[in-house]
């Protein structure tokens, strides 16, 4: 720890720019991302993290007003690379640019939320992080899977399908969705407990 | 095949994420048909994703600098992201992959697979008007509109023109106008200053965005003008 603060001039991007090699080593950011995605290796992160934390840190400076919001981008995309940095894939590009996906996914989603108070996370369906890591034959099964699951939600009374769909399929949680729909937190439960016993009843008998 | 893509500078904010959530969904839909913009779009990703973490390299340690008066405060900085660390690496678990929900529409008894981009937004009611149907989408972008247009076959909306912008992306089938022929997965932008009316011989599906209400320019059709907001 250094006591005597270093003194960045304002123009932070430009002012090193002739002081240090900008190259950056994508081989170790790649080797770090499947450190964490197959061993889950803490110590992996932990790089990738003084790399980009940072970064992402002063990228989202730039486009909330507060503080709180970009330490909220930082700590959503992080996560995001901690949970699923088993969708990296190196030979279909760079850490750099899976690393950024993740981070303006996040960002756009927070953004969308601040502006629109819509909590609606479209930019996972707008720009895919993942893509076709399963077969053919599996992705038309879940097609028909999910296709079935979603009639059967849309069947049922739109008290129950607003609950119903934000709870698995926007995947909030119970107290957010009390505050979205401005509902107690009681209704919500026991929405929830009566839209399931019905998709059971439903979906056991569509299997039968 | 596809004829009209996104401008350059369009597929440039999209990959930025600095288009409003309608015109964003427009690009994804066009880009899941187009080849071409796809790449585009892999390509400026990737440059923008350089650029972005190449800048000199800021350590932790050195995290605004300006912006902390006093070195208790950088200090606590650097706790934040240390405890960030282990908050974050806490659970080992990881996100399993969901496939995206494949969602599909009935519009005149017909049945569409809607786009992934569209897979989760609410959908309004469908209204009918003679041989136009419109669903709303509930995206919550103040003045911007976007929906599900549907033109049964031989149907067209009347010569009009727009305030703002229109952007017309066909999902399926196809439709003419004065300057020829659209196809499924065409991106159709036009501004204020262009009047016109198309017409679909065959049927077509549509996902619209519009940032004003349409206004009917011709004849009989401009007793039409209530009708303007409800189509776009
Ligand atoms: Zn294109």
């Amino acid at each position: 720890m250094v006591v005597e603060q270093t003194k960045l001039p304002t123009g932070v991007s430009h002012a090193k720019s002739n002081s240090m090699n900008e190259n950056i080593d994508h081989t170790q950011l790649s080797e770090w991302l499947n450190q964490v995605a197959d061993k889950r290796c803490k110590n992996a992160f932990t790089h990738l993290f003084k790399f980009f934390a940072p970064k992402i840190q002063r990228i989202a400076r730039s486009k909330f007003p507060n503080e709180a919001q970009s330490h909220e981008v930082v700590q959503e995309t992080m996560s995001n690379v901690w949970r699923k940095a088993h969708l990296f894939d190196a030979n279909k590009g760079a850490a750099t640019t899976w690393v950024y996906t993740v981070m303006r996914n996040v960002t756009f989603d927070l953004l969308r939320k601040v502006k629109s108070n819509r909590e609606d996370n479209l930019s996972d369906d707008i720009w895919p992080i993942a893509e076709g890591s399963v077969t053919e034959e599996q992705v038309y099964e879940d097609h028909l899977e999910s296709n079935q699951l979603l009639r059967v939600i849309e069947a049922l009374p739109e008290a129950q399908q607003q609950v119903v769909k934000g709870f698995y399929l926007m995947e909030m949680s119970q107290e957010q969705l009390a505050n979205h729909l401005n509902l107690p937190l009681g209704t919500i439960k026991s929405r929830l407990r009566l839209a399931l016993a019905k998709l059971k009843v439903q979906l056991g008998e569509e299997h039968d | 095949m596809i004829k009209h893509h996104p401008k350059f500078e369009l597929l440039q904010s999209y990959v930025n994420g600095d288009l409003p959530a309608s015109l964003a969904i427009g690009i994804s839909i066009h880009a899941d048909m187009c080849t071409d913009c796809q790449h585009t779009i892999a390509q400026l990703t990737e440059q923008v994703a350089e650029h972005s973490f190449e800048e000199a390299t800021v350590r932790l340690d050195d995290l605004d600098s300006n912006s902390f008066t006093s070195y208790s405060e950088e200090a606590d900085e650097e706790d934040f992201f240390e405890s960030m660390i282990s908050n974050i690496t806490f659970s080992d678990d990881a996100d399993v992959i969901t496939e995206a929900l494949q969602r599909e529409v009935i519009f005149r008894d017909k049945t569409y697979q809607l786009p992934t981009a569209l897979s989760r937004i609410e959908l309004g009611k469908a209204a009918n008007i003679g041989k136009l149907s419109r669903s709303r989408l509930q995206l919550d972008e103040d003045e911007i509109h976007s929906s599900l247009l549907h033109i049964n076959p031989g149907g067209g909306v009347p010569a009009h023109t727009h305030k703002g912008f229109e952007l017309t992306v066909l999902l399926d089938g196809s439709f003419t106008d004065s300057r020829g022929e659209y196809n499924k997965g065409d991106f159709i932008l036009l501004d204020g200053t262009f009047t016109h009316n198309p017409i679909s011989q065959n049927g077509c599906l549509c996902y619209t965005v519009a940032n004003d209400a349409l206004h009917f320019t011709q004849g009989i059709n401009k007793l039409l003008n209530p009708i303007g907001s409800f189509i776009y």
